[in-house]
């Protein structure tokens, strides 16, 4: 671990860098997507620039090669600057960057992530309408003819895959093995004819996810990310980076927010109330808690140690305490909450818009794999507690 | 020695050996000759001053072990009141309590009051007082280390539904000041008991953390074992969600234990609030789990034979002892906010 006052000179750099750099009048410009898409590529950029932008990277690569404590001194900084969270940014430096490192081909790795330094954006195209929590029921299909695979179907949910210029994409190959072992991973340009996206509106009315349609789309073998059936494997990857490691930067985010509760309690003259004070403190606990399983999982990860369920542990518990987090925003902020106020887009999960933030909550108890999944994973793969059985029939149905 | 030269699994490890894995029901006198032949008494005590040298972290594993067997006796009070000797650099006092002299104190942070020279009021929470030799009063400007024996001195057992523990009620009404020694006075006594309080509260935050692991431990083994509807009951998902919910909570209070035990190895954790929120989140998590082990286990879960309700009463007298939640997660959220919003 760096000492202390290495440590020390580096957060002094990085609020000093914060300082010259860091957009400050964002939030009130981020009120429409097209706003958001360019306060969120600039300052992407600005990020690559000042070597901030992935330092969960290895070393190889400019930026990475931060420690556990060298991260977390840098989200800190920027939680405290309040910038933009990165959110046009966040399925390529995370999901893909992820899987490409740890999956793909030498020749593959120096095509892609140099270029994600340079502002290309990723989104991942998992789910689909008949598949999300039951994943290995994908159907979107991929035909090999000659050097390329030919996709029909469709995805669903994909975030700000109206904005991305590549997509994961999770395809079947084949009907004939067990569910898993049928499915490939491809890297698919999203300018390619006979793709369309669509966006959705959520709840809190932000296009944050899209629908994508695959028409006769041709897609080139070498850009196949292991073998041919091997898709569910490579997308463990990309799924395991979704639950645990993206979970250091948001649950300090998260702590680096606990000022905007302290500051509704102190503007709403509350901070007397020893019941308003006693929630506020087991939150912000529980905060401290999640950061430090956030800590703990990067720590196991960095050793080697990393065992299937932690990542689960770890998104789980942010799910939960988030939720609980803008509900004691949404409570505190009583009727001033219920007033509908526009959203900031690429705001993170902490805007201070208690309502919005609330329902944007969901985006973590659902993403990535809901909490019921997660606790599927955990008691399963953990605790070793067995599956229920497979065959079942259910009253009534069609025989 | 230093904290990295023997890491948390390799203590955890000895601990383990040394208490028995099934180590429940232990004779108290057992447990505590074992505790006083490894020298783990004198863990947190400096090296220069006859202690092991360790930090936070390898006091927190013994107390995480204490807890997961349910240990009797008065660990957390004794090892309290050598750090205030320790403090107080009292060398000669130290090698007694670390050979296994009882040394005993308010688990509850009762105090004294003096007058003229004399002491009185009556200090709660005091566990194995009729046992120990010596006793730690506080009172608002000293701290003094008594011959519990001492003239004036009353001790009044209080049972408690956890017969893990024994604490007393002891009284002074006109105890000569005299006849202790002075741990710290006027100038130092506040910072002392500040200390005292956090080092305790930290101690009942690894001991709620091991009882809850071995309580979770124990219900998911009964649900793997126990049959209904011909399948093991862990089948149910209903049960299986709760499980991961339980084994959920109690990683990341883990996670922040361990956290707290690292800060206090560059600065000693001396900040009573933060171990107090630290305590009010293990204490709940022990709480919650051992409440859901009485239900995973039914009936038997009920009865007197069966352990799970010795980890239920030992959770609630956890969230007790030290300060309740109520009073800690109020000064944490005062605390906190006031640093947030003098920032901001
Ligand atoms: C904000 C947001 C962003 C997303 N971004 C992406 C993206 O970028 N790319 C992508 O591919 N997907 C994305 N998703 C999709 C996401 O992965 C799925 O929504 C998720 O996996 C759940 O699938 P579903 O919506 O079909 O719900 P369903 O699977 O139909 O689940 C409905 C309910 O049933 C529960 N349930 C399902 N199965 C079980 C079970 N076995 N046991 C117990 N309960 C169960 C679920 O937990 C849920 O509560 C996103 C979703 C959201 C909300």
């Amino acid at each position: 671990m760096a000492e202390a006052s290495e440590l020390e000179t580096l957060r002094n750099e990085v609020r000093a860098w914060l300082v010259a750099n860091a957009p400050a009048t964002w939030r009130q410009e981020s009120i429409d997507p097209d706003a958001f898409f360019r306060i969120q590529r600039d300052w992407f950029l600005k990020l690559v620039e000042g070597g901030y932008a992935v330092p969960h990277w290895p070393a190889e690569w400019p930026g990475g090669g931060r420690s556990l404590a060298e991260q977390k001194v840098i989200y800190e900084e920027m939680a405290r600057a309040d910038t933009p969270r990165l959110l046009l940014s966040f399925v390529s430096t995370y999901h893909a960057a992820s899987t490409i490192l740890e999956c793909a081909s030498k020749e593959q790795q120096e095509r892609y992530l140099p270029a994600i330094l340079k502002g290309e954006t990723w989104c991942q195209g998992f789910s689909e309408p008949g598949a999300g929590s039951d994943l290995a029921g994908l159907r979107c299909r991929a035909e090999r003819r000659g050097d390329v695979y030919v996709i029909n179907g469709q995805k669903i949910w994909s975030t700000i895959a109206q904005y991305a210029d590549k997509c994961l994409l999770l395809v079947r190959t084949s009907n004939e093995k067990a569910k898993q072992a049928g499915m490939t991973f491809l890297l698919c340009d999203m300018k390619t004819p006979g793709i369309t996206v669509r966006p959705i509106n959520q709840i809190h009315g932000d296009e944050e996810f899209a629908e994508i349609f695959f028409d006769e789309v041709e897609i080139p073998v070498s850009e196949r990310i292991g073998a041919e059936g091997d898709g569910w494997a490579v997308a463990q990857a990309t799924l395991a980076s979704e639950r645990g490691l993206t979970l250091l930067e948001l649950s300090e985010r998260m702590r680096g927010a606990l000022v905007r509760i302290a500051t509704l309690i102190r503007d709403t003259g509350r901070l007397d109330d020893a019941g308003v004070m006693r929630d506020f403190g087991r939150l912000a606990t529980s905060v401290d808690a999640t950061c430090a399983l956030a800590d703990q999982f990067l720590a196991w990860r960095i050793a080697g140690e990393e065992q299937v369920g932690q990542a689960s542990l770890i998104k789980l518990r942010y799910s939960r305490v988030l939720r609980e987090f803008t509900l004691l925003g949404l409570r505190l902020d009583d009727m001033d909450a219920q007033y509908h106020a526009p959203i900031t887009f690429g705001g993170g999960m902490e805007t201070g818009n208690w309502m919005a933030d609330f329902m944007n909550s969901y985006a973590w108890t659902i993403a990535g794999g809901s909490d019921e999944v997660q606790r599927n994973i955990i008691s399963e793969r953990m605790l070793a507690m067995p599956r229920e059985p497979k065959n079942w029939t259910i009253q009534g149905d069609a025989a | 020695m230093s904290d990295d030269s023997i890491g948390r699994a390799e203590l955890q490890d000895a601990a383990r050996k040394a208490f028995g894995e099934g180590g429940l029901g232990q004779d108290p006198a057992t447990i505590w000759d074992l505790i006083v032949e490894m020298g783990w008494l004198g863990m947190t005590v400096p090296e220069e001053l006859g202690g092991l040298g360790l930090g936070a972290e390898a006091q927190g594993v013994i107390h995480f072990e204490l807890g997961r067997i349910l240990a009797p006796g008065p660990v957390a009070a004794h090892m309290m009141v050598i750090e205030a000797l320790v403090k107080a650099g009292r060398q000669d006092l130290i090698e007694r309590a670390v050979a296994g002299e009882l040394m005993t104190g308010s688990l509850r942070f009762a105090t004294a009051t003096e007058a003229g020279g004399t002491l009185s009021g009556t200090l709660n929470a005091v566990p194995d007082a009729d046992t120990a030799s010596e006793l730690l009063v506080v009172t608002d400007s000293r701290v003094l280390l008594l011959p519990i024996g001492t003239n004036g001195i009353t001790l009044t057992e209080r049972p408690l539904w956890d017969k893990s523990r024994r604490l007393f009620d002891v009284t002074l009404s006109g105890v000569s000041a005299d006849a202790g020694v002075e741990l710290a006075g006027s100038n130092t006594a506040s910072d002392l008991v500040a200390a005292l309080k956090a080092h305790l509260l930290f101690a009942l935050s690894a001991d709620s953390l091991g009882g809850a692991e071995a309580a979770l431990d124990m219900s998911v083994e009964y649900l793997k074992t126990r049959r209904q509807f011909d399948r093991p009951l862990a089948m149910f998902q209903a049960l299986k969600h709760r499980a991961a919910d339980m084994k959920t909570i109690l990683a990341s209070a883990e996670a922040l234990l361990w956290t707290h035990a690292s800060e206090g190895r560059t600065a000693p954790v001396t900040q009573p609030v933060k171990a107090g929120a630290l305590k009010a989140h293990a204490a709940r998590v022990y709480h919650a789990i051992t409440e859901e082990a009485v239900q995973f286990h039914g009936g038997i879960g009920l009865t007197e034979e069966h352990q799970c309700h010795l980890y239920l009463k030992r959770a609630t007298l956890n969230e007790a002892l030290g300060g309740g939640a109520d009073l800690w997660e109020e000064q944490a959220g005062r605390q906190i906010a006031a640093a947030l919003l003098a920032t901001a």
